[in-house]
């Protein structure tokens, strides 16, 4: 049984909703992952540590329910978590939906502009949730189709979107949308932690700093779906398990430890792929969960066009965030933070400024010596206690390479900071896993590491993404489709790319 | 000619430019890709006459020239040009365009096959670039010869004779043949007149030696020295398009929808569908059934050289233009190769050309009947005789 109607290759996120959407449409689907276990970078994780992602907060309600997943399941509903920003006076800063308070509870003075400029641009994110949920404006489709009057339509309904905002809004956003955080943050608050949470809030997973332009863009992305970050129940595997089980629910054939070495081309057509174990698998749609030039390479070159693999190369992929786990001890609560905020996501970030400065060295192929970190303390599977990290910034490309002892100073590097809120953090620490960009790149196929597969800056979104020509998820052959965070509307276990392109291919191969 | 040539540095001598120099009488010389190259010696009626009758020397060596090597490189080109290279035997020499993504012609220019993954392609345009964005991903190394390898072009009825009597024997040689006959010595049977004749390759160190030793070979034989305005006449009569002339590369465009595909410049029988993906694959399928123009040869009427002259229909709508016309020598026809918009070039038995002149002082215009050709205004058998005649 080696015939299917469609192939996945890869299954991360957008693998597994791509794959079940087609299988709910009735196709005969294969999902062949590389590694043993499913959900790629979301739930990757070393020897039972936390995982590369441990939390959501642009998970996409629509390519959930595509997928025929209960948005009312207790491992979605998780639990909203407040985000606290550490600071070395043991004062630290309490974001939540009622606004900005010190860990004392007595109301911090930015934050009604905190709350107010977060609500714009929630407000803001919502219209462009409408982007990202179609394959990106500008196919070639005529007006006058069916399909083309669907754009037209979605079109319009972000026009009069923004006509709705009121005048000095649309105004605003229109002037905002392609600035930078640093700018736009600064001009309603002072520098400090609050400005420094959302200019961190801007960078993650990016190789830019908050006076990068389009950042403000990446700030909006982020709140796509409002905002709320979640940890689910059972962690970040626990919302891939769900995603497997509603694969098999389809009756998907799921191919773990499989990697596909090569994809098949016939008259200028997929036709299947051929496994490094020597299976051949045959299908007339095969949906890549890899970036572009991963793909390019299975296909080899001769199958594109010229310009279309000069801008496969040149898209820009430099992962700057590493994952550094802390093993705790135990389960004490971590010195210096009130009990209440245990279990909030905590960032170091105390200013703008900082974060930007943080950034610098990335530009050199260095580390950040005073990174932003955002910590999430867990507990896995097997009971023990973790700080699970995000640093930033760690180039994919540091100048003389992720050796051992440059991996022992990031992780140094990480306590350190954090120590400097956390009095006596280290003594704490039973154990650190460092998981490098380029250790990223390696179990998952992200080029450089990169959370998105492609930098998310402005010359790479939308009609752009990830490159001109191929915005509409197909690429080359007839039935080669790419279908990951490379593709618009780029990643941060949204599902959406693997949706949009589900259903692109089914507009061409019913 | 050349958008790469370097102001501050100005025209460059090309491998011959001393021994043209020392017979270039009216000190005519143009800029060809930087070099500077003549474009008439003496009188343009010589040179011609010499190229049509007796043979003609010109200088070749500012095309540019890439070698490129390696496991993949009948693959690469493959993907390049629009044919289909593996019926391209070594030993032999293939004329070849090559389109972008939307199916616009590039450039064109030939392929040499000259040994197991060995190819040079010689073309019009600066093409390194291109080159090494085709050959990513593909184990090929390319290597621009243009200022190492010289070139010189003999053609003419008596080119045959002329190496003859240079001690080199090409009585095997086909048209489209090269052979390395001597160990610095290439020569293929291929020219840009339609006539009888080769081209001589050799080191760029080596040029002189080569020119002496052909020029002592040609004393008996009628042997001239030209320049482009000569050779000009020559590819027109024998229907060859000037890359910039008669089509627009496309990469050296500005303008929206100045390229055209090989189906508007009569070119479809280089393009091979069945081969696999080559460059612009996908865009022609699609523009095979539609050209929006044809390049078209025709008679004009009269005598009055016609370049330039836009085109008329029956209801005296321009319609299109003509890229090259001159007055024919040997045919004894005044002719033109034209861009003829659709669907007036489907339907050309009614069009005119309206052509400027001056005479004595007086500038008209005259309005010419055009009669469509579809062979080669002039393609004189002796050209692909094997072994070729001596005179």
């Amino acid at each position: 049984m080696n015939h299917f109607d469609a192939i996945v290759v890869g299954g991360g996120v957008n693998g597994l909703i791509a794959g079940t959407l087609l299988g709910r449409r009735g196709k005969n689907v294969c999902i062949v992952e590389k590694s043993d276990s499913f959900g790629g970078m979301a739930s990757y994780s070393v020897d039972g540590g936390p995982t590369l992602a441990h939390s959501f907060y642009n998970l996409s309600p629509r390519a959930l329910s595509d997928i025929g997943l209960d948005l009312q399941h207790p491992v979605l509903a998780g639990k909203p978590t407040s985000t606290v920003s550490l600071a070395e006076d043991g004062r630290h800063i309490v974001f939540s939906d009622e606004g900005v308070c010190w860990s004392d509870g007595t109301a911090h003075p930015d934050s009604k502009a905190w709350s107010d400029l977060t609500q714009q641009l929630i407000t803001y994110g919502g219209l462009l949730r409408q982007l990202a949920e179609a394959p990106p404006p500008g196919g070639h489709k005529a007006v006058l189709s069916r399909g083309g009057m669907a754009e037209v339509l979605r079109l319009a309904k972000l026009g009069i979107g923004l006509k709705k905002l009121g005048k000095s809004d649309m105004r605003r956003f229109l002037q905002v949308v392609l600035s930078n955080v640093y700018d736009i943050v600064l001009d309603d608050l002072s520098d400090g932690p609050v400005a420094g949470m959302l200019a961190a809030d801007a960078i993650w997973g990016a190789a830019a700093g908050p006076r990068s332009p389009g950042t403000v863009f990446n700030l909006i992305y982020r709140m796509g779906h409002g905002g709320t970050i979640t940890q689910p129940a059972g962690g970040m595997s626990a919302l891939t398990d769900l995603m497997v089980e509603a694969a098999l629910k389809t009756g998907c054939v799921l191919m773990p430890g499989t990697e596909v070495s090569r994809v098949l081309v016939d008259k200028d057509a997929v036709s299947g792929v051929i496994t490094t174990d020597g299976q051949t698998l045959n299908a007339p749609l095969v949906l890549s969960n890899l970036a572009p030039k991963p793909t390019s390479r299975m296909t080899g070159p001769s199958v594109f066009d010229i310009e279309t693999m000069r801008r496969i190369r040149n898209i820009r992929a430099r992962g700057t965030t590493a994952k550094v786990n802390l093993k705790l001890k135990d389960n004490m609560p971590l010195p210096g933070l009130p009990e209440g905020l245990a279990n909030s996501r905590l960032i170091y970030a105390p200013s703008a400024e900082y974060v930007e400065a943080a950034f610098n060295p990335a530009k050199y192929r260095q580390k950040s010596k005073a990174p932003v970190i955002e910590a999430f303390k867990m507990q896995t599977a097997d009971g023990s206690g973790w700080l699970s990290t995000i640093m930033q910034y760690a180039p994919s490309d540091l100048e003389g390479g992720w050796t051992e002892a440059a991996k022992d100073q990031l992780a140094q590097i990480t306590v350190d900071t954090l120590g400097r809120a956390l009095p006596g953090l280290k003594d704490h620490i039973a154990g650190r896993q460092v998981i490098t960009p380029d250790q990223i790149e390696s179990a998952t196929g992200a080029p450089g590491g990169h959370w998105h597969h492609a930098e998310m800056s402005l010359d790479q979104l939308l009609t752009l993404r990830p490159a001109n020509g191929m915005c509409r998820y197909s690429m080359g052959p007839k039935g080669l489709y790419l279908c990951g965070a490379g593709t618009h509307p780029g990643g941060d276990v949204m599902g959406l790319a693997g949706r949009n392109a589900a259903l692109a291919a089914l507009e061409e191969q019913p | 000619m050349s958008i790469f040539t370097d102001p501050k540095l100005g025209l460059i001598p090309a491998a011959f430019h001393k021994k043209l120099e020392e017979q270039n009488r009216a000190k005519s010389c143009y800029d060809w890709a930087g070099y500077a190259a003549p474009g008439v010696l003496d009188s343009v009626e010589f040179e011609y006459f010499a190229l049509r009758n007796q043979s003609s020397v010109f200088d070749i060596s500012p095309m540019h020239k890439y070698r490129l090597t390696g496991p993949d490189t009948t693959a690469m080109l493959n993907r390049l040009v629009t044919r289909e290279v593996r019926k391209i035997a070594a030993g032999r020499v293939g004329y070849a365009i090559w389109c972008d993504e939307e199916g616009m012609v590039i450039d064109d220019g030939t392929l040499f096959h000259l040994g197991d993954n060995d190819w040079r392609l010689c073309c019009q345009e600066p093409m390194l670039t291109w080159l090494l964005d085709a050959a990513w991903g593909f184990d090929v190394a390319v290597r621009d010869e243009t200022h190492s390898v010289a070139g010189l072009s003999l053609q003419g009825p008596t080119s045959y004779a002329v190496l003859e009597a240079a001690g080199l024997d090409v009585s095997a040689l086909k048209t489209f043949d090269l052979v390395q006959i001597e160990p610095d010595l290439m020569i293929s049977r291929t020219g840009f007149t339609g006539d009888l004749g080769y081209e001589l390759w050799c080191d760029w160190d080596k040029a002189e030696d080569l020119w002496d030793r052909i020029w002592k070979g040609g004393l008996h034989q009628g042997l001239r020295a030209i320049g482009y305005e000569a050779v000009n006449i020559a590819r027109i009569e024998a229907g060859f398009l000037t890359a910039g002339v008669d089509f627009q590369p496309v990469h050296a465009t500005e303008r929206l929808h100045r390229g055209q595909t090989p189906f508007e410049l009569g070119l479809s029988r280089l393009v091979d569908f069945e081969k696999g993906h080559f460059n612009g694959r996908r865009a022609l399928l699609s523009k095979r059934d539609a050209p929006r123009s044809l390049l078209m040869r025709f008679d004009v009427e009269g005598f009055k050289p016609s370049e330039g002259s836009l085109i008329y229909n029956q209801r005296k709508k321009v319609v299109g233009h003509i890229t090259s016309g001159i007055w024919s020598p040997t045919a004894k026809r005044n002719i033109a190769l034209a861009h003829v918009r659709m669907p007036d070039a489907r339907r050309s038995s009614s069009l005119m050309a309206e052509i400027y002149t001056l005479q004595e002082g007086k500038w008209d215009t005259r309005m010419a009947r055009l009669t469509p050709v579809t062979k080669a205004f002039f393609a004189p058998p002796r050209a692909r005789v094997t072994p070729p005649a001596r005179t």
